[in-house]
């Protein structure tokens, strides 16, 4: 793992709250790196993100809104937030009471580190 | 290789392969066994299309097998192709009566990621069906080219004109 995707991952994972965070190969679907808790399928998570934030981001397109820079789900337990570019995107999954605004935040200088 | 029993395969993996390839979303699938004959398809619209698919798909599985172990890799997981706009995945699986091989075809709407995330869920799947749940004996050539023939006619009868499974 090069020292650039290391630090990306260890910040975010360090955020109260991140239970898990991956950095995922947006074309193939596949986790290039990961920081997961247990439980988590970095396989299945990295394929889903990606496939989720592929066919929103042909949504924003298609409605004319332009690119994607992210996106965020909030489910019963907690939050997935996805961000990236055409090569590299970044998953956080986080519990439902987490500081979304930092994680937002670690989560866009990782996408701009990995640039 | 299998005998008699082709028909009633086709039909019990008929869901399962509708599955797999909607949610990869996957243009093509076919199962096939160890020796290449066609379990069940998805996409093809050919007869000869398939049987060559086939027949490659168990060459390319035999053929990894042997480096695997050549190189000391012991199993290998899959093949995955990467084209310019259609990739190829083709995956081993061993159940308790037989190995068989999922061969994919997809582009840019899916994934490596997601076609072997639905890879998984398929083999799980078909390893929990009653149908796969016994060794096979032996049976001979001759009569392995003649179920051959038979279940290419009964996979491709129902739908000449186009695609589907």
């Amino acid at each position: 793992m090069s020292d650039v995707v290391s630090a990306a991952l260890s910040r975010l994972s360090q955020v109260p709250g991140v239970r898990s965070a991956l950095l995922v190969d947006a074309e193939a679907g596949v986790p290039v790196a990961s920081e997961l808790s247990a439980g988590v399928s970095g396989e299945a998570v990295a394929a889903l993100a990606a496939s989720l934030f592929q066919r929103t981001e042909q949504a924003a397109r298609d409605a004319a809104l332009g690119g994607l820079g992210s996106l965020q789900l909030e489910t019963e337990d907690g939050h997935v937030v996805v961000a990236g570019g055409r090569q590299l995107i970044v998953v956080v999954i986080a519990d439902r009471d987490a500081q979304l605004g930092l994680i937002r935040l670690e989560t866009d200088r990782a996408v701009e580190a990995l640039r | 290789m299998r005998r008699g029993d082709i028909e009633r395969l086709n039909e019990v993996l008929r869901e399962p392969m509708r599955v797999f390839v909607r949610e990869s979303r996957a243009h093509i699938a076919l199962l096939v066994n160890g020796s290449g004959q066609v379990l069940a398809q998805h996409g093809f619209v050919g007869r000869y299309h398939v049987m060559n698919v086939a027949a490659l798909a168990a060459a390319a599985n035999a053929s990894a097998r042997v480096l695997a172990d050549l190189t000391g890799a012991g199993r290998w997981q899959y093949l995955h192709h990467a084209g310019r706009s259609r990739q190829l995945f083709l995956a081993p699986f061993v159940t308790p009566s037989e190995e068989l091989i999922l061969v994919a075809i997809f582009d840019e709407q899916s994934t490596l990621g997601l076609v072997e995330l639905f890879f998984q869920r398929f083999a799980s799947e078909i390893r929990r069906l009653p149908e796969f749940a016994e060794v096979l004996p032996p049976v001979s050539a001759s009569a392995f080219e003649g179920e051959l023939e038979a279940g290419l006619d009964r996979i491709f009868a129902p739908q000449q004109s186009g695609e589907g499974s």
